[in-house]
């Protein structure tokens, strides 16, 4: 029987779909481990890490364990302008309590390395960068009166009141990746 | 002729790390430091050209590397002088032992590192390593010499501790650990030392909601330090809150002033870093080791140096 006849060859799109969601899946689990969660294959979705997470706790749409999985399924582009892994508080909780020593801190840290290259990054943090670079300091204050109230010197022994260790600090950033993505000016 | 089973006793010697928040916010703490050190033995070095550690939303959130070499040009300025540093900051304990752990971990990010130190004439081998100022008072100081020290104790008042979350996670990286990280006792015996009752609380251990949680949604933030708060008032009823963070700190004696003026909460509970306290315990002037904050101290203060007096 000639029932196929003048249909157009059957493309199999489970199998497409299946055979591109692996090479993109690859693509973000991949740069994931690269930046830093070496273990990001070892999770079985148990739990543990969410069930001790203050951003979990609190609402945050992509906590440790979901984020973890919906690296491991592929997703990407619905992560990038999401906000949690820059509230993750760096407490390690997850890390000591995962059974498999998966380090979810590593995987939402290498999160925010993935969103830093494709330029997701918060405003705060940017600033943070650059008064680093300028200060020595993430926080600086140019106020003094506190330090001068409880009788202290108005500069602390930082980069703050040493030209040559901040110049030294810059010499450092300039040669790191940070100088490479050209996020803050670095003259 | 001298016995010889007389040792000299090892001096102690560490590089006072101080980081961003204790220098620019809450220089009293600093200040606390520079008067119960010395007072207790210690000697204390300035790490002249210290840095940020560097705090986790810069350096951390770009690359391992970079993250790594920021670090140890501050390890490297204690182990040029063959000391260990020490800090009362529980996020500059995390970054800088976190660093040292990944660089002694890999070598080829050890490597790396040192490529780019190399730049500025400097080298870090790994030795020097950042002591947390707590660990420092109960293990090399040891509590009986604090009890010896102190000229007003704590008898009758009950603290609230909090040790903060890289004061014990991950456990892995840290040169001191507690037995139980999820049950900690150090501050607890740390504060029972000065007299005080430092009972479990069940949110004990949990997060403030400080550093990145705060920055990225205050209000979110503000959820964890209210039932912190709350659960501290209704279980132990606290005259103080004793923590060994300086970030710690500064979100429970800050976001408790803001919970207060929304109508959140109704009532003031003072808070103290460790060595803030000890150093009013040991009779140095408040205005200068706790000369700074949003929720009033004066009362409890008072209580110490007039209710405590030996
Ligand atoms: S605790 Fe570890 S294994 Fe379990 S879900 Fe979290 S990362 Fe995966
Ligand atoms: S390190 Fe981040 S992900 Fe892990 S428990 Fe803490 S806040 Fe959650």
């Amino acid at each position: 029987m000639e029932i196929t006849e003048g249909v157009p060859p059957v493309i199999n799109l489970t199998e497409v779909a299946e055979r591109e969601k692996e090479e993109f899946e690859k693509k973000v689990s991949e740069l994931i481990i690269e930046f830093g969660a070496e273990n990001l294959l070892a999770c079985m979705q148990c739990g543990a890490c969410a069930s001790i997470c203050p951003l979990a706790r609190v609402g945050f749409e992509w906590y440790n364990k979901k984020l973890i999985k919906a690296i491991l399924i592929g997703m990407k582009e619905e992560l990038l302008d999401d906000p949690t892994p820059w509230a993750c508080v760096a407490c390690n909780r997850c890390t000591e309590i995962c059974p498999r020593q998966v380090a979810p801190f590593e995987v939402m840290f290498a999160m925010r390395r993935l969103m830093v290259e494709e330029f997701a990054i918060p405003t705060l943090a940017i600033e943070g960068l650059r008064s680093l670079y300028e200060h020595g300091h993430a926080v600086y204050m140019t106020g003094r009166e506190a330090r001068k109230k409880v009788g202290l010197p108005e500069n602390p022994p930082s980069t703050d009141s040493d030209e040559k260790a901040l110049q030294d600090l810059r010499t450092i950033l300039k040669n790191t990746k940070l100088a490479e993505l050209g996020l803050i000016p670095m003259e | 002729m001298i016995s010889e089973t007389v040792k000299e006793e090892k001096k102690l010697k560490f590089g006072l790390f101080l980081g961003c928040n204790i220098s620019f916010n809450r220089p009293d703490v600093e200040q606390a430091m520079r008067k119960i050190f010395p007072a207790l033995g210690v000697e204390i070095d300035d790490l002249v050209g210290q840095s940020c550690c560097p705090t986790w939303g810069t350096v951390p959130s770009i690359d391992i590397v970079g993250w790594c070499a920021v670090a140890a040009r501050n390890l490297a300025l204690g182990e040029e002088k063959g000391i260990d540093l020490m800090t009362a900051c529980n996020s500059c304990y995390g970054s800088l032992n976190e660093a040292r752990h990944k660089m002694l971990k890999n070598p080829e990010i050890m490597s790396k590192v040192n490529e780019i130190l190399a730049k500025i004439g400097k080298k870090y081998e790994g030795k020097a390593k950042c002591r947390h100022v707590a660990w420092v008072l109960y293990k090399d100081v040891g509590l009986e010499k604090i009890k010896e020290s102190i000229k007003y104790s704590l008898d009758g008042i009950t603290v609230a501790v909090q040790p903060g979350c890289h004061f014990l996670w991950p456990s892995e990286v840290y040169p001191d650990k507690e037995k139980d990280p999820f049950n900690p006792k150090v501050l607890r015996e740390l504060c029972e030392a000065l007299g005080a009752e430092a009972p479990y609380y069940t949110k004990l251990i949990d997060c403030c909601g400080m550093g990145a949680l705060r920055s990225t949604d205050p209000e979110k933030s503000f959820i964890l330090v209210r039932e912190k708060l709350e659960c501290i008032k209704e279980e132990i009823d606290a005259d103080l809150i004793v923590t060994t963070c300086s970030s710690c700190l500064i979100q429970l004696d800050d976001a408790q002033e803001k919970l207060r003026k929304e109508g959140k909460i109704n009532f003031s509970i003072p808070v103290l870093h460790y060595v803030q306290l000890l150093a009013i315990c040991m009779g140095f002037d408040p205005q200068q080791v706790a000369g700074i904050c949003v929720t009033p101290r004066d009362e409890v203060i008072k209580m110490i140096l007039e209710g405590g007096k030996r």
